[in-house]
């Protein structure tokens, strides 16, 4: 079941060491040490880069989205003050940029994050369930992808990130009753596609 | 059909369902067929996408963000273990910025002139018939001259600061090891020569055939090729600077197949 990758218990950070490095890293960024921000960056690229590929549905999107989150990241590093473990406020910044430009997005085409049909009839699958046929993560993904912005982003962070529904909902500004609903909506609709409708 | 115990099913995935309602769910379940092929497929999903592995980012974009950084004046040089090395960094990083910025430029163009949905230029346009593999698109002859000169003086600015960050680099080393090695030199020369040669091929393939798309491409191509290369040559510069011998090796590697 889904665990919490926000919160953090207070104490962790005086008894991890490795807070400490990270700090020492942190520090050196802030000093404009390239070497130190290239090494944070290739400790969370991937990471990030996972999350942003998935809630915006496209690579190319990601791919200029990831530079302007690490670029953020340098700038807002003189604010970070390791309340939290560097990973976890990366993260954040990096939801929070997907959000805004998944909002920028749905102005420019006028798209309603919300706008998956609540007829559950439109997402049963005519066939088989997917307890009986063979799907790979590729297939996964592809489905993924076709996914509204609203629900695909409450999917990805509850059921691939592994967030709590308190924390998706803190994440994209939404209540947890709406976070819910959307990544129940966004299961009917995988279900629907992986089992070859539409 | 059962609609509230598929919300239960759902409840039951996230971990969220109270006993009561699941103690009803377990009972249901013995009974449905459906419902218990449901929750089959609810947690086949859900295991699947705790599966999906991390997708890495290009290469390129690293070199994007520490370009940006440089342009903008946020990071400096790494100390320098012999004063005499500094100019060499203080040009690397020019050159680096010279060269992404010569990249996009390249890019902006290639866009332009490649992207079939390009607004035609209201100044001279022409419109040729198509031939065999190229599109027939309206060009404005003295826009593309213009902007091919602008791209290619960019180009020049960034090969001549590369030059110099070179001489530099040789001057301060002495010819120690501490400078690109001489095979690794001379093998960037030669790819050099032929990309060079390439360019100057389809220029004057791109002069007798001034709207030949075919021709536009392979000048495109290459001048991709050329900015790849000096990227490659300044990544390869830094890895040698940090003294990181398997990434400079990593690098030589790509640039001998390529």
């Amino acid at each position: 079941m889904a665990t919490s990758k926000v919160t953090e218990h207070p104490s962790a950070r005086a008894a991890n060491p490795a807070r400490t490095e990270e700090m020492a890293l942190v520090e050196r960024c802030r000093r404009g040490d390239l070497a130190a921000f290239e090494e944070l960056y290739k400790a969370h690229a991937g990471k990030l880069f996972s999350v942003a590929c998935r809630m915006l549905g496209n690579p190319a999107d990601a791919e200029d989205l990831l530079q302007e989150i690490f670029l953020s990241a340098h700038r807002k590093l003189e604010g970070f003050r390791g309340d939290s473990a560097l990973g976890t406020w990366l993260y954040r910044l990096a939801t929070n940029h997907c959000l805004d430009y998944l909002r920028s997005r749905a102005a420019r085409t006028s798209q309603v994050t919300d706008a998956l049909d609540d007829e559950r009839g439109n997402f049963e699958p005519e066939r088989a369930g997917l307890a009986e046929r063979s799907i790979t993560k590729m297939d996964l993904e592809r489905a993924l992808a076709q996914l509204p912005d609203g629900c695909r982003a409450a999917f990805v962070l509850h059921d691939v990130e592994g967030l709590e529904h308190r924390e998706v909902a803190e994440a994209l500004g939404i209540a947890e009753g709406t976070s819910k609903s959307q990544v129940h909506k966004a299961r009917l609709r995988l279900r629907s596609l992986l089992s070859g409708g539409s | 059909m059962h609609p509230t115990y598929r919300e239960s099913i759902q409840e039951l995935i996230d971990g969220t369902i109270g006993a009561i309602r699941r103690a009803e769910l377990e009972r249901h379940l013995e009974d449905c067929a459906e419902c218990r092929s449901f929750l089959a497929d609810m947690e086949k999903l859900h295991d699947l996408s705790q599966t999906l592995d991390p997708i890495q980012p290009p290469d390129g974009v690293w070199l994007q963000i520490a370009g940006r950084l440089r342009q903008e004046g946020r990071v400096q040089a790494p100390p320098t273990p012999v004063p005499s090395r500094a100019p060499h960094y203080a040009m690397l990083a020019i050159a680096a910025s010279l060269v992404l910025a010569v990249g996009i430029a390249i890019g902006l163009l290639v866009t332009q002139y490649r992207s079939p949905s390009a607004p035609a230029p209201a100044a001279t346009t022409v419109s040729t018939p198509a031939a065999p593999g190229n599109t027939a698109e309206p060009v404005d002859v003295a826009s593309v001259e213009a902007e091919f000169r602008l791209a290619e003086q960019h180009y020049q600015n960034a090969i001549a600061k590369l030059e110099q960050a070179a001489r530099l680099d040789q001057a301060a080393s002495g010819g120690s090891d501490n400078a690109l090695d001489r095979d690794t030199a001379a093998m960037l020369q030669k790819n050099l020569q032929v990309i060079d040669q390439a360019i100057a091929e389809s220029r004057a393939a791109l002069k007798s055939e001034p709207l030949s798309a075919s021709a536009r491409d392979s000048l495109f191509d290459a001048l991709k090729r050329k900015v790849a290369l000096l990227q490659d040559t300044i990544a390869l510069m830094n890895e040698m600077r940090k003294g990181n011998s398997a990434g400079a090796a990593q690098i030589v590697d790509g640039l001998n197949k390529s």
